[in-house]
């Protein structure tokens, strides 16, 4: 039998800022066309695990690898490559305050493709109108709302469809209608596209919506790693009471 | 006429949609020898966002310009994908109309009627909590006050040292050798007397601040502003005049006659130092033309000067500060005017204050 290979994959990562350990002994592995929703209390590290995941932050030991390449000795050049291939999400939306709305959305196709300026003019259109903000195309990310700005930064993630999603809080700060738009726009992505996503979230509807995998993280550790029916199932008493609220 | 084909790759994502993009535009510019377009999907096995994108711009194309086009072979899940990605591109909207050179002047005129009238709203604030908070210290930030005049007055004088030696060094040496050919080279102890307490000295100084401690303040003022922090203020029944601005209104006031004694001074010493190596003036010498140069009515000129200049420095980068749009950038364009109608308003004073003193 042949085993399939992570897409994603860390072993034995240990992470901090300055002195503080914030990651201890985290080995994770995410499978192509898997949504993985990473859970946890403020502070036990989850933003920490997805910055050292995309490259942001390096850990102070251990292994990570993204599309079968390593990330903590990747050349530049090459992981501005990889990052061709990856979308990220930030929690605070992370759009470049100066430019409208469509060209933050057209920054990752003008940077990594060649096409004419009409094609990706009709690319940044659909992929705003699938985050339901056609109406936003020329307005400034301050004229916009928390929760808009959050799903204008979705469509700049998924510019250039990636074949990996990472996105931190999405449905954070979202009514319930547009949170459920947006999360069956992520697993149609997953569904048509092929792309595989890791999440971090809090919101537990969510969660029940759209995650295949759930990673609980406590204290910096993995406290459980298994599928969603698993999770919902588990005597774990942090993860029992996280779904029970 | 005829019917073309065209077969596509096995995938049809961001990567290769350029090259069928442009083979199907290129059959499109020639109406008149193609009727219809076959585009043949059996190869396919991947289609993204971008595939379907090119695949509705040529069919709106061909539209326009009376060619049919035809998708045949589409298997099931290629299709499913298509129908999630089509017909969701919104065109853009009508260009809006260029407004009339009248309407242009008008806009232009009530929006600095809004923002004088902004200004001076801020300077009734501030005068009114200046005086309210002397007596009702509880409105204030604690020890703001003492943090403030440290940043403004202490941590600002040894760049107000250099500059102020260094211009009194210059300004000597240049005059001293025009006086030189008449025998007056000591007149120039009077001159720079003169000169750096009634014009150079708070000039300088307000410039260098305005510069150094207005910038900061309109800059910390602007990200408060930006990150909500204001708001915060407001929410918790604090008003930011009092709470942020007049401890540094404060501040200026304290330090700023202290840095333009410092500055005048310094400037005074520079060509006391040229004076006695250019120009063979003794030192004692050079302090005796210095008294006798100096009258009450100079120095109460520099001290009114210090002040009015403090007060016009702190309001604009409040006022700027306060009154930031947009994020990260508008702070740095509101701190970049503050500075430069800080700078014009304090040469713009200077004039009248001259005007006044001395005509």
């Amino acid at each position: 039998m042949i085993m399939a290979q992570p897409i994603i994959s860390t072993k034995n990562l240990f992470a901090g800022y300055n002195e503080t350990a914030i990651l201890d002994d985290i080995s994770i592995d995410i499978y192509e066309n898997e949504i993985t929703v990473i859970l946890g209390v403020s502070g036990c590290g989850k933003t920490t695990l997805l910055k050292n995941l995309i490259g942001l932050m390096k850990p102070t030991k251990g292994m990570i690898e993204i599309l079968g390449r390593d990330m903590i000795f990747i050349e530049e050049d090459e992981y501005n490559r990889l990052m061709r291939n990856v979308g990220v999400l930030f929690q605070g939306g992370a759009l470049l305050n100066s430019i409208p709305i469509s060209n933050n959305v057209a920054i990752p196709l003008e940077q990594h493709t060649n096409l004419p300026f009409h094609l990706i003019d009709q690319i940044v259109r659909l992929k705003l109108s699938l985050v339901g903000l056609e109406h936003a195309y020329d307005f400034l990310p301050s004229q916009l709302s928390g929760g808009m700005r959050k799903r204008a930064a979705l469509a700049r993630a998924i510019a250039l469809d990636p074949a990996i999603l990472f996105a931190d809080e999405p449905s954070a700060g979202l009514d319930p209608v547009t949170a459920s738009a947006l999360d069956n726009l992520l697993l149609s992505l997953r569904e048509q596209l092929g792309m595989t996503l890791v999440i971090v979230t809090h919101e537990v509807s969510s969660i029940r919506r759209v995650a295949d995998k759930i990673i609980y993280m406590d204290k910096g550790k993995v406290l459980f790693n298994g599928g969603l029916e698993e999770a919902l199932a588990s005597d774990i008493p942090p993860l029992q009471k996280f779904f029970s609220v | 006429m005829s019917n073309q084909t065209v077969h596509l790759p096995d995938k049809l994502d961001i990567d290769t949609i350029k090259e069928i993009y442009d083979r199907l535009q290129s059959m499109l510019r020639k109406p008149a020898q193609v009727s219809k377009i076959s585009i043949d999907f059996s190869n396919v096995n991947h289609i993204d966002s971008a595939g379907v994108v090119i695949l509705e711009k040529v069919q709106t194309d061909a539209q326009k310009k009376g060619i049919d086009v035809a998708f045949e072979n589409i298997s099931p899940p290629i299709e499913k994908t298509i129908k999630t990605f089509s017909g969701k591109i919104v065109q853009q909207p009508a260009k809006k109309i260029k407004p009339h050179l009248l309407e242009y002047i008008g806009e232009y005129t009530y929006k600095n009627w809004v923002i004088f009238k902004d200004f001076m709203f801020l300077l009734a604030n501030i005068s009114y909590y200046s005086f309210i908070a002397f007596f009702r210290p509880k409105l204030r930030r604690k020890g703001e006050v003492i943090r403030q005049s440290n940043f403004i007055g202490v941590t600002a004088l040894p760049i107000i040292i250099l500059v102020n030696f260094l211009i009194g060094l210059v300004l000597t040496l240049q005059v001293g050798i025009q006086m030189r050919p008449f025998g007056a080279e000591i007149f120039v102890a009077q001159l720079i007397t003169f000169a750096m307490i009634g014009e150079l000295g708070p000039l300088l100084t307000a410039i260098m601040v305005a510069g150094r401690s207005g910038s900061s303040i309109a800059a910390e003022i602007g990200a408060m502003n930006v990150s909500e922090e204001i708001d915060a203020l407001r929410s918790m029944g604090i008003d930011p005049v009092p709470y942020l601005i007049i401890p540094k209104l404060f501040a200026i006031l304290i330090s700023m006659p202290l840095l333009v004694a410092v500055a005048t001074f310094v400037g005074i010493f520079g060509g006391a130092v040229i004076g006695f190596t250019n120009f063979q003036i003794d030192f004692y010498a050079f302090y005796n033309e210095v008294v006798f140069a100096l009258r009450y009515y100079e120095i109460m000129t520099a001290f009114v000067k210090s002040i009015v200049f403090a007060t016009i420095i702190i309001v604009v980068a409040s006022y700027f500060g306060l009154h930031v749009e947009g994020g990260a950038e508008g702070v740095g364009r509101s701190t970049t005017r503050s500075v430069v109608v800080a700078i014009f308003l304090v040469i713009l004073a200077d004039s009248l204050l001259g005007l006044l003193f001395y005509l």
